[in-house]
Order: C-alpha cells, then structure tokens, then sequence
C-alpha cells in the first residue's frame, strides 16, 4: 500500500515522525479521514481522538488524544501542529477527571465571558481526554 | 598605599562575593539544563507552527477577515496598541532584562494609546516605578513556562482585540540565537499581515498551487488563529526563558571571573605591603640597636 509521510508535533514533544497509510483526524464538524496523495488542503481540528495506521503495525490503528491544532496536507506530506498530544495509556484519568470536576464547578458560579471560556475550553480537554482512556480502556477487556 | 589590614578586608569581602555569584551561577546553569530541554522539545512546534502560518497566508485567498483588518478607519492617533512584554523575574542577569525593556520604550514611543501586559516581576516593577499604567496584572512568573498560562495570556489578549480595545497587538521576547547570543524579538501578532509574503512574484504563467481551506477559509482562520496565537506566546515564554538562564550564567560566570582576577590583584598588593611593614620594622629594630650601641659606647 502507498504511504504518505506523517509530522505530529506537539508543543512540548514531536510525537510522531514517519511514513503512515492512514490517518483520521477530529475536524469542527466530524472526522475526516486522509489517505495517500490527497490534495492539497489545510484543516483545523479540535480536541479529540487522532488515529493512523502505519506499514508496520499491520493493519492496527495508533490512537492519540490530541487537543487543538492545525493539519497541512502538501505534497503527500501531512503536518499536524497541536498544542498536546498524548498516548491514551499515558493519560492519567485521576488527574483528567480532576481537571473535568474543577472546569464544572467553575462553570457553574458567576464569570465573565473570558472566563466562561477558559472553563468551557478545558472541560472539552478534560472530557476528550477521559474519552481517549477509556475507550482504549475497553478495548483492552 | 592602604595598610595590610584594609587590603585583607577587601579581599575578605570580594571572596564572599564571589562564594554568591559562584553559586548564583551554579544555579543557573542547573536551571539551564532544564530549560535547554524544554526548548528543544518545543522549537519543533514554534518553528513549524510559524511556517505553517506563513504558508496559510501565503495562498489565503482575497478574504475579508476579522484577524486581517488592519482598522484603517481608525486614524493613528487613537490607535490602540497592545504589547506583551517577557521579562525576568529577578535581575543580576546581564543586559537580558535592559535591552527588552529598551525595545519597549522604544515602542511605546512610536504611538499613543499603548497597553502594556507584562510578564516577568522585574517588568512589572520596572514599569510601576515610572508609572506607566500596565493593563493586566500578570501575575504570573516567568519561570516553568506552561500551555495553560499562554492560554490565559493569549485569552485576555483576544478577547481585547475582538472587542476593539486593542486595534494592533505585539508581543516582545528575547530568541535564543546560540548558545551564546540572546536577541530580543519585536514582532506584529494582530492583525496578520499579509504584505508580508507578497514580496515574492511570483512569474507569470507559474502555477499556483491551490489550497483547499475545510470547510472554509474563514473558518479555518477562525480556529488557526487563536490557536497560532497561543502557540507563539507559549514559544515565546519558553525562548525567554532560556535566554534568562542563558544570560544570568553568563554574567555570573563573568562576575566570578572577575572577582578570581581582582583577588590576584589584591594578594600581590597584599604581600608587597606586608613585606614593605616587615622591612620597615627590621630597619627600625636595626636602627634602635645601633642606636643603642653607640650610646654604650659613649
């Protein structure tokens, strides 16, 4: 099968750098998926779960929880620039449902709009986060 | 010439200056080796979130978007000017925090309506000094630079900008070049200049490669631009950051240097006076005894 050459950086790591088969991304308004020799496009994604499929994890699917970012497609070259991405075992759920309890709390007393924001933001990381971990979590049974 | 005593308190006193500045530097070069890493780790996403702007730009089509009006109806004298100003928190960094803040007064001389949103305890107190208001109260330090206070920063910052409270936003930053050369950065943030990429002709009859924006090009803007936003600021604390350390080490490193060679100095001076009051005392015994034999004599 052809291949196109796959970038995710993340801000604080490059957390992926090689050739790929497939790849799905989570658009504004539902997955897209993105296979050799696509046209030239720019996308911006949003929180969610990202999965590709590389020539040597025959036929399985990787799977990042990514938060908010930008793919290029050029060239048979795909760029994914978001500011975190991590692998769903890495993620801690205690912390994840933290986060997702203090954003609630917060959005439930009296802010301004900035602030209404802010919380609303990182209750989607929280709860893209806790998603990501615990369908990987199912998987595994 | 300074009696014995006066030079050996000198020396006292420049030994325990340099005891601090040794440590200081030792510190910062622990402190570096951190903030090194996180460079490295994160260049790769400034660098290419920086291209990938200037790509989008480059094949934008002729929209009319929020994040591109330069407000020319606004006339320049109410004009409002925002800038984001990195600094450290603590001084005894060598020039790092004066030439940051050189650039900021130059700035805010070239317009009127200037809104500063200073990061750093050293600016902010810089600033209050003069009594310059500053917009926000960033309270935040500079140290451990995180992606949750760039999404606080960049946050305030837009929601001036859609607002109209600012027409134009900047942000100041010092870029480490090398390991030896630290430059402090002025850049545009808002509105994205387009002019900036037309410099490049493109030859008649050359194909221009056409990018399909999803699902449109003002949506796309309306997302990648909050997000390049936040990405730079994020970038740009953690190059700051770096310089810091990089430039405290290298003043402090300079200042014990300093303070080994001004020792030498003193030592020298130290055992000349001492052996010019040990001479001076045998002569004076010598004389006395002489003195005293003669006496004898007679």
């Amino acid at each position: 099968m052809s291949t196109f050459w796959l970038k995710i950086v993340a801000s604080d790591h490059v957390f992926f750098n090689g050739s790929c088969e497939a790849l799905v991304v989570p658009a504004h308004d539902g997955e897209v998926g993105i296979l050799p020799h696509r046209e030239a496009m720019i996308l911006a994604i949003q929180e969610g779960e990202l999965r590709f499929r590389t020539p040597e994890s025959n036929g399985q699917w990787q799977k990042a929880v990514v938060g908010l970012g930008i793919v290029q497609v050029a060239n048979n070259r795909v760029t994914v620039v978001v500011d975190t991405a991590e692998r769903p075992e890495d993620i801690d759920e205690v912390r994840a449902r933290q986060a997702l309890e203090r954003a609630q709390e917060q959005m439930r007393q009296k802010q301004s709009l900035r602030e209404f924001k802010m919380s609303q933001a990182s209750m989607v990381r929280a709860i893209a986060r806790l998603k990501g971990k615990r369908e990987s979590e199912y998987k595994n049974i | 010439m300074a009696n014995a005593r006066e030079i050996l308190n000198r020396m006292h006193s420049v030994q325990d200056t340099r005891k601090i500045t040794n440590a200081m530097y030792l510190i910062a070069s622990t402190k570096l080796k951190k903030s090194r890493k996180l460079l490295e780790e994160t260049e790769p996403y400034f660098y290419t979130l920086q291209s990938l702007i200037q790509r989008i730009l480059r094949h934008m089509p002729d929209v009319e978007h929020f994040y591109f009006d330069t407000r020319k109806e606004v006339p320049a004298d109410k004009r409002s000017r925002g800038l984001i100003v990195i600094t450290g928190d603590k001084g005894l960094a060598g020039a790092y925090n004066h030439n940051v803040l050189k650039i900021a007064h130059q700035w805010m001389e070239s317009g009127q309506n200037n809104h500063l949103y200073v990061v750093g305890e050293l600016g902010r107190q810089y600033f209050a000094s003069r009594h310059i208001p500053v917009e926000e109260q960033f309270h935040y330090t500079v140290q451990n630079p995180t992606m949750h206070r760039a999404r606080l920063i960049s946050s305030s910052v837009l929601e001036d900008y859609e607002e109209k409270r600012l027409d134009e936003v900047w942000i100041l930053y010092t870029q480490m070049v090398n390991s030896m050369k630290m430059e402090a950065q002025l850049m545009q943030l808002l509105p994205l200049k387009r002019e900036d990429f037309s410099k490049i002709t493109v030859p008649a009859g050359a194909y221009q490669e056409d990018i399909r924006m999803v699902p449109s090009p003002a949506e796309v803007m309306n997302h990648v631009v909050p997000n390049y936003v936040t990405g730079f600021i994020f970038g740009a604390l953690v190059e700051s950051f770096c310089s810091e350390q990089n430039a405290r080490m290298m003043a402090m490193q300079s200042a014990s240097d300093n303070a080994s060679a001004l020792l030498n100095d003193l030592s020298v001076e130290y055992n000349r006076v001492r052996q010019a009051a040990i001479t001076q005392e045998i002569t004076e015994v010598v004389g006395g005894a002489r003195a005293q034999r003669k006496k004898g004599k007679g």
